[in-house]
C-alpha cells in the first residue's frame, strides 16, 4: 500500500504551482489575482493564447506588467481597462456588449426562440386542421367491422 | 406563399453563411487596432538611438504630421518595407522610428550592449535606406506598451497635435500606402 501511494504520488502534477515559483507576491490574493488576469488577458502576438501562456515578448512585458499593477494594489477591473485602453477588446477575452458584438448575444437566443415558435405554431395549425364529420364516423365504423371480422376468422 | 418562403429559407441561410465565411477569407486577424486611436500620443520621455544625452519627449514631436514606425534589425519585415519608407522620405514624409529592443535576456543574448546595436542600426540602414529623421530607443519597450504594439513592424500616424490617426500592423507597401495612408495624408494638407 505505501508503494502504490508513492508511485501514484508520481503521476500527480506539480506544474500548476510553476507560475507562481517565478513571481514573487506579497499575499497569496495577489497571487490568485495574478493568475487569473494572465489566463483572461489574450496574447496580440500569439492569437488565440493567453498571455500566461505565450512565449511572445509582449506576451512577457504584459504580464511584467500586470505584476506590477497587481502589486499596486489595482483592482481585476482596473488592469484589464488598463490593458484594453492600450490594446483594444481585442486583448480581453470576454468581450463586452457593443453594438459589434451583440450579434453574438442575441443570435443564440433569437434562434432559441425561432425554433420554439416554429414548433408551437405547427403544433397549434395541426390541431386546428382536425375536423371530424358523421361520414368519418361511418368510415371508421366500417373499417373497425372489417377488421374485426378479419380477425376473428 | 407561407410554404414558399419556408423552401427558400434554407437556401437563404446557406446564401448568408457563404457571404460570411467568404469576408474571412480576405480578414486579416493580424490586423488589430490599439485603443490609442483618437487620443493623444501617450506621455513619454526616452533617449535617443544614436546620440548620447539627447532626449526625445511626446511634447518634442508635436508641431508636425509624422509616421512613427516601430522597427528593430531583428525584424526581416523591417528590412524589407525600409526600401519604400525610404522613397516616401524622399517625397517629403517625415519618419521617426521607434526602436524596440527585442527583449534581451542576460543568459540568451548577453548583456545589453549599445555599441554593437548602434554598429547593427548604421549597417542595415546603409544597406537597405535610411528613412527616418532620428530614431527613439525604447530599451524597455514602455512606450510600445502604452501604444498597444504587438511587435514590428507596426506604424502610426500622429497628426500636428499629437493625435493618432492611424495603426497599421505589418509592412507599408505601394498598395497599403494608396489605401490607408495617402487618403489621410491628403486630409492633413
Amino acid at each position: 500500500m505505501k508503494w502504490l501511494l508513492l508511485t501514484l504520488s508520481l503521476f500527480v502534477s506539480t506544474g500548476a504551482f510553476a507560475q507562481q515559483d517565478r513571481y514573487q507576491f506579497d499575499n497569496n490574493k495577489q497571487a490568485i489575482l495574478f493568475e487569473e488576469l494572465t489566463k483572461e488577458l489574450r496574447c496580440p502576438k500569439c492569437q488565440n493564447q493567453n498571455i500566461a501562456d505565450s512565449d511572445a515578448i509582449v506576451a512577457k512585458d504584459l504580464r511584467d506588467k500586470v505584476l506590477i499593477l497587481v502589486k499596486e494594489g489595482k483592482s481585476k477591473d482596473e488592469v484589464i481597462d488598463y490593458m484594453i485602453d492600450r490594446f483594444g477588446y481585442f486583448v480581453h477575452y470576454d468581450p463586452p456588449v457593443t453594438p459589434a458584438t451583440l450579434v453574438l448575444w442575441v443570435l443564440p437566443v433569437l434562434i432559441v426562440i425561432v425554433g420554439f415558435g416554429f414548433i408551437v405554431i405547427r403544433q397549434r395549425k395541426a390541431s386546428v386542421k382536425q375536423t371530424w364529420s358523421s361520414d368519418d364516423e361511418m368510415l371508421l365504423a366500417k373499417l373497425i367491422d372489417e377488421n374485426k371480422r378479419q380477425g376473428q376468422s | 406563399m407561407n410554404r414558399k418562403i419556408l423552401a427558400i429559407a434554407p437556401l437563404l441561410v446557406f446564401a448568408f453563411v457563404c457571404v460570411f465565411l467568404y469576408q474571412g477569407l480576405f480578414s486579416n486577424p493580424r490586423e488589430i487596432q490599439t485603443g490609442r486611436l483618437g487620443q493623444e500620443m501617450p506621455a513619454f520621455n526616452l533617449p535617443d538611438l544614436m546620440q548620447d544625452n539627447k532626449q526625445w519627449t511626446n511634447e518634442s514631436l508635436k508641431g508636425e504630421v509624422y509616421l512613427l514606425n516601430v522597427w528593430g534589425t531583428w525584424c526581416p519585415t523591417c528590412l524589407v518595407e525600409l526600401g519604400y519608407l525610404t522613397k516616401l522620405r524622399e517625397q517629403g514624409v517625415k519618419i521617426i522610428g521607434l526602436y524596440y529592443v527585442q527583449g534581451y535576456d542576460a543568459d540568451f543574448d548577453g548583456p545589453f550592449d549599445m555599441q554593437s546595436l548602434r554598429s547593427e542600426v548604421t549597417d542595415m540602414l546603409q544597406r537597405a535606406g535610411d528613412p527616418y529623421q532620428f530614431n527613439i530607443l525604447d530599451l524597455h519597450r514602455t512606450l510600445s506598451l502604452d501604444l498597444g504594439v504587438s511587435g514590428a513592424p507596426e506604424t502610426f500616424l500622429v497628426d500636428k497635435n499629437g493625435t493618432i490617426l492611424l495603426h497599421h500592423t505589418g509592412d507599408i507597401n505601394p498598395r497599403v500606402w494608396r489605401a490607408k495612408f495617402a487618403p489621410i495624408m491628403q486630409e492633413l494638407k
